[in-house]
């Protein structure tokens, strides 16, 4: 968790990790260059959402970030699992998304042949700027991937009041 | 986070012919087993639902296809990444045991099960 520390907030960042749609010529090369550094980076844990208790074969959810002007969407991959296993939690600075993914349970003469898809519980913490709206947080479950979307506050601007200044 | 740990593969080779679709392939995670009837396949394909999965067997080979519309979010920059959609490719030779008119498949939360019934002889031996 110290580590955290260290790492530059992901908020208000400039810097666009393994970013996809950009219209600038460079992006292409940007792209692959961001690509490059994250694989690299991959080993050393130094993701800036640390699972807690992640361990070599457990189930870890993949999770994209999208920022826009007026929402913040999160979406992670759930394959095999519905609404009822997966527990969202919004906190105040950061959404918390823990469950189980649960191996399929049938007995008699069961041999297994391929064990490949991870199984086990899950806890990830995906830290959220300031200013959203948690009441009009929504989540939505469609074929293993949830989509959370996290509406931003309307900015406190509209409270301001402009004071008219008379010459004397 | 190492490579192997991720849910998603990158396919190395993504399939043996051209594709038309300029996207990327990842290959499905995997649990195969076994009951006295039947070969029962499951792969993970988070985004995948029935209409967009593509099963065909050729000779002894079943080679699954899943595709994944891209869910545009104009005007969203991407904070952070760890997948990216992309289509889905895999195929498996079948044992000479398999009843090949007898393949069933569904998919449920993002998940394909193809249940392979065995042959009536093979099931007697």
């Amino acid at each position: 968790m110290a580590m955290r520390r260290l790492l530059p907030s992901l908020w208000g960042a400039p810097a666009v990790p393994a970013g996809q749609e950009s219209a600038h010529p460079f992006s292409a090369l940007q792209q692959e260059m961001n690509r490059m550094f994250d694989d690299f980076f991959q080993g050393a844990a130094v993701s800036p959402f640390p699972a807690a208790g992640g361990r070599t074969g457990m189930f870890h959810p993949s999770v994209d970030v999208r920022e826009g002007e007026k929402e913040i969407v999160v979406q992670a991959e759930l394959p095999g699992l519905d609404e009822q296993d997966v527990e969202l939690l919004l906190e105040e600075s950061s959404l918390v998304l823990k469950g189980e993914k649960k191996l399929e349970k049938e007995d008699q003469g069961k041999g297994y042949h391929y064990v490949e898809r991870a199984c086990g519980s899950f806890h990830r913490v995906i830290p959220l700027p300031r200013g959203l709206d948690a009441k009009k947080a929504e989540a939505r479950f469609k074929n293993g991937v949830l989509t959370v979307t996290l509406p931003k506050l309307e900015p406190a601007k509209a409270k301001e009041k402009r004071i008219a200044i008379q010459s004397e | 986070m190492k490579e192997q740990e991720l849910q998603k593969q990158a396919a190395a080779n993504p399939v043996e012919m051209e594709r038309t679709r300029n996207r990327k392939v990842y290959v499905p995670r995997v649990d195969i087993y076994e009951t006295k009837e039947s070969i029962v396949l499951l792969a993970d394909m988070p985004g995948v639902d029935e209409g967009s999965v593509d099963i065909t067997l050729e000779k002894n080979v079943l080679t699954i296809t899943g595709t994944v519309e891209p869910v545009g979010f104009p005007g969203h920059n991407l904070v952070y990444a760890e997948y990216d959609t992309g289509d889905y490719q895999r195929a498996f030779t079948l044992p000479e045991e398999i009843d090949q008119n007898k393949i069933g498949a569904t998919v449920k939360n993002g998940v394909l099960r193809v249940v392979l019934q065995k042959a009536e002889k093979s099931k007697a031996r």
